[in-house]
């Protein structure tokens, strides 16, 4: 046991220690690819708009005019002390945008993860468990087309049916004007909020909203765990150990719960770690699609008006997270899976 | 047996996922007005800022004009500027003019109004010259003298006529001194005016929310509230207002969308009076467009019509003057000049009495995003009316707005697309900006007696004199065609049931003025 512990600490050093360089590519990385676009970012914004002379007051004022080795270095002091600076566009210091519009995005890819995990394992689990049956042939063909179809069109057809056709659901945003407005909100997370204030009809609107935007989302990754997972379950029905369980003389029932639907399960938490860098690109297009106020949109918005130091900020951001998380994923792999640790 | 019971777990939320939903239904409108009532307006127009001296844009301006209040304005359904923060206001001399001021005014901070805020609000908006501003339409400002308290005195470096209506734009809007910067463009967090709302709560590129301002020195807006919310999308949009999320859809709903509005239970769609247009600009000193023949035969082949009825689902009607429908001194110069329909053989006349050589090959240039995503639509239309027509081979180029704008305003496009919204409700504003040998569209185009009967309506306060002057820039200006007309666009809405009020705040000042908008209860 005490060996099992220091073992899993080594690992989380060694991982921790092998996330920094990770990070420094890709920070290296963003930078110079918002260089490597014509112009700097003042030039980008407001080039054209602007006399010369005071074009290149304001670049020099914002620092521009340095030597790129100096910008950079300053760059990777600036994320390091939490400082993504101030948009060009709007002049909105991005640490702000990051906490209001990141509360959106983070609601809607857990609330998506949570789904695409509950239905993506749950259809893989009965399609691998009765196999070639025609619940098997369902779950199957509920994984590839899920899987295949467009982040857009799953949402333009929600939307379609259980919007306009049945008027179930709202479409857009992620509560109803009043509610947004008046819904005190510390975190930024509308349910954890709606929560927190005891506003239970508030909780009902947010928890509206989010259903077809969540589902549209979470189904596109459920696709991946459910074909995932009805093959773990497959050959682990296979494996000796079930055999030996059967032979035992186990009810078929704890042998496949018990046994082999468990061990199946594992490489489940390997990939939802890659799928969250998924989830996050397919937020883009899902908060476009339902008016969803998160870092997706902001992005778009922050493109359209060429302000680089909002969009680099906002992909810096979003890269952190996704080292962060492959990070905490490879740590709970290796709690779960000691032959990780090896 | 496993199966069933999940079964029975998703069929339970499903049912109380669907109670929630039938929670939120309204109650049927009741026929008297709500006191108090909250409207919630949708629009996918963004806003770029909310201070006098950082915006030029329809968006911006239109929220400008409901928090903060200028010294004169144009009262809905009129054309002429009256008082508004000002008592009264008049010419001393075709230079000078001279605005008493209402007292007992106060800020949204409760701060007195007073005529060091004027002084202030002009000075800052000249100085700070913000690229995204409007500083260029105070450039016939020399100063602004604070005569006593309650008395300032413009002083202006050449007799304009236009300065009244100028002073009605959000450009001219009235800040308070204490607060703004004098260099700095102010945080759209902190917003400050005098006007019937103040701002509650803005989230950048999500909502922004208004509030009825209670010590308002007039009387106060038939609602307490206005959310506006913002979309990415129209189609977003219209499910909103579909599903009642909104009150009020406007702009930018597709002529599609609106038609699909239409008659839909529940829902209204409403149109105004609009001063919106959309025009083809040529450049007069670039092949072919410098010959006036091939200038007027592309006046005589485009199909207006078409475009009005084909792509537009006929929400916008054929245009024949730059100077639109609705605004003093306007007429059909073009369907005087050529007609209202195409005519082929007469443009064909046209071109061989000047000896070209047909078809001729055309460059014309359009954006894609900023004007909608029927301009290109609106573009293939044009393109084969003219090509249909035998005497063109049209080439359509198309680039983002940003880039635009840049070549096009430098005399890069030999042809190009381009739409105008009122700064102020005056034919000047139409005439002067487009057909003014130092017009803003780099075109080339230069005619001394339009230049002279522009100076003469600038330094007219006689509205006779104005409007002949009107109507000879459009006779000239068709025979000359440095630009064409295509369309002018009525305001469109889609409200729901129980909305009061949207109508009358259609005119061709283009400001929406919430004050107006109710809720039946």
């Amino acid at each position: 046991m005490a060996r099992q512990t220091t073992s899993l600490r080594k690992y989380a050093l060694t991982r921790l220690a092998l996330a920094l360089p990770i990070v420094l590519l890709l920070l290296t990385m963003v930078f110079l690819l918002m260089r490597v676009a014509p112009g700097d970012p003042i030039s980008a914004a407001l080039g054209g708009r602007l006399p010369a002379e005071e074009l290149e007051r304001r670049r020099e004022a914002a620092g521009y005019d340095r030597p790129l080795v100096v910008q950079y270095v300053e760059y990777l002091g600036d994320v390091a002390t939490g400082d993504f600076g101030t948009t060009v566009s709007d002049n909105r210091p991005v640490m702000n945008l990051i906490a209001q519009n990141g509360a959106a995005t983070l609601e809607l890819t857990l609330t998506a993860m949570v789904l695409a995990v509950l239905v993506g394992v749950g259809v893989g689990l009965v399609s691998g468990r009765f196999r070639d049956t025609p619940l098997d042939f369902g779950g199957r063909l509920f994984g590839i087309v899920i899987y295949a179809a467009p982040i857009f069109f799953l949402g333009f057809l929600g939307q379609l049916i259980f919007g306009k056709y049945l008027g179930w659901l709202p479409t857009s945003g992620r509560a109803s004007p009043v509610v947004s407005f008046e819904l005190d909100t510390p975190t930024n997370l509308f349910v954890l909020d709606a929560i927190i204030a005891g506003d239970w009809s508030a909780l009902g609107d947010i928890l509206r909203h989010l259903i077809l935007p969540a589902t549209t989302l979470g189904l596109v990754i459920g696709g991946v765990f459910t074909r995932l997972v009805r093959v773990n379950v497959l050959q682990t029905l296979q494996g000796d150990y079930v055999e030996a369980a059967r032979a035992r003389g186990l009810p078929e029932r704890n042998v496949v719960f018990r046994h082999a639907f468990k061990n199946a399960l594992v490489p489940v938490v390997t990939v939802m770690g890659l799928q969250f860098a998924l989830l996050l690109s397919g937020a883009v297009l899902t908060e476009q699609t339902f008016n969803w106020p998160g870092l997706g949109s902001e992005l778009i918005r922050y493109l359209d008006n060429r302000d680089y130091i909002a969009v680099q900020g906002i992909i810096t951001f979003v890269a952190l997270v996704v080292v962060a998380i492959s990070v905490l994923i490879d740590f709970v792999n290796a709690w779960v899976d000691p032959r990780v640790r090896y | 047996m496993e199966a069933s019971r999940w079964l029975r777990v998703v069929a339970l939320a499903s049912v109380l996922v669907l109670g929630m939903a039938a929670c939120g239904e309204g109650e049927p409108a009741q026929p008297e007005a709500e006191q108090g009532a909250t409207i919630i307006h949708g629009t996918t127009d963004p806003w770029q800022s909310f201070d006098p001296a950082g915006s030029y844009d329809l968006p911006s301006w239109n929220i400008i004009q409901n928090v903060m209040e200028t010294l004169v304005t144009i009262e809905p359904g009129g054309d002429t500027p009256v008082p508004q923060l000002a008592e009264s206001c008049d010419y001393d001399d075709p230079q000078t003019y001279t605005c008493t001021l209402r007292q007992g005014v106060t800020f949204h901070d409760g701060s007195a109004f007073g005529a060091d805020d004027v002084k202030f609000s002009f000075d800052r908006n000249i100085g700070i010259e913000d690229p995204e501003g409007a500083s260029s339409l105070l450039a016939s400002l020399e100063e602004v003298e604070v005569v006593d308290d309650s008395t300032v005195t413009f002083h202006l470096g050449a007799a304009d006529s236009t300065w009244p209506f100028i002073l009605t734009t959000a450009a001219a809007a009235i800040v308070p001194s204490d607060t703004y910067s004098e260099t700095e463009v102010q945080s759209d967090q902190n917003v400050i005016g005098t006007g019937r709302y103040s701002v509650a709560e803005f989230r950048p590129g999500e909502q922004l929310v208004l509030e009825a301002y209670e010590d308002y020195w007039g009387d106060p807006p038939a609602n307490s509230r206005v959310i506006v919310q913002l979309f990415d999308q129209s189609s977003a949009l219209k499910l909103a207002v579909e599903q009642g999320e909104v009150d009020i859809a406007y702009r930018n709903l597709t002529a599609t969308e609106i038609e699909d509005l239409r008659g839909q239970e529940g829902l209204e769609v409403i149109e105004g009076n609009g001063t919106e247009i959309r025009y083809l600009v040529f450049n007069v000193e670039e092949e072919p467009f410098d010959e006036l023949a091939v200038r007027k035969a592309i006046a005589m082949t485009i199909d207006r019509q078409a475009i009005a009825e084909n792509v537009y689902n006929g929400t916008v009607e054929p245009l024949y003057s730059m100077n639109p429908v609705g605004l003093a001194g306007h007429i059909d110069a073009f369907a005087d000049e050529y007609g209202e329909t195409p005519d082929v053989e007469g443009a064909t006349q046209v071109l061989e009495d000047a000896g070209l050589d047909v078809p001729l090959d055309l460059e014309i240039w359009w954006t894609p995003s900023h004007y909608g995503d029927l301009s290109a639509d609106e573009y293939t239309e044009i393109q084969r009316s003219l090509e249909e027509s035998g005497l063109f081979n049209v080439t359509l180029e198309s680039t983002e707005w940003d880039a635009y704008t840049e070549a096009a305003f430098t005399g890069q496009y030999p042809a190009y697309q381009l739409g105008w919204f009122p700064d102020y409700p005056d034919a000047d504003n139409y005439l002067a900006s487009f057909y003014s040998s130092d017009t803003f569209l780099a075109n080339g185009y230069s005619n001394r007696e339009v230049d002279d009967l522009i100076a003469t309506e600038k330094a007219s306060t006689d509205q006779a004199e104005r409007v002949a002057a009107f109507e000879e820039i459009q006779r000239i200006a068709a025979e000359d065609v440095p630009i064409v007309p295509i369309w002018q666009g009525a305001q469109v809405a889609a409200v729901r049931e129980g909305i009061t009020g949207v109508e009358e705040t259609f005119d061709p000042s283009f400001v929406f003025r919430y004050w107006l908008v109710g809720k039946a209860a």
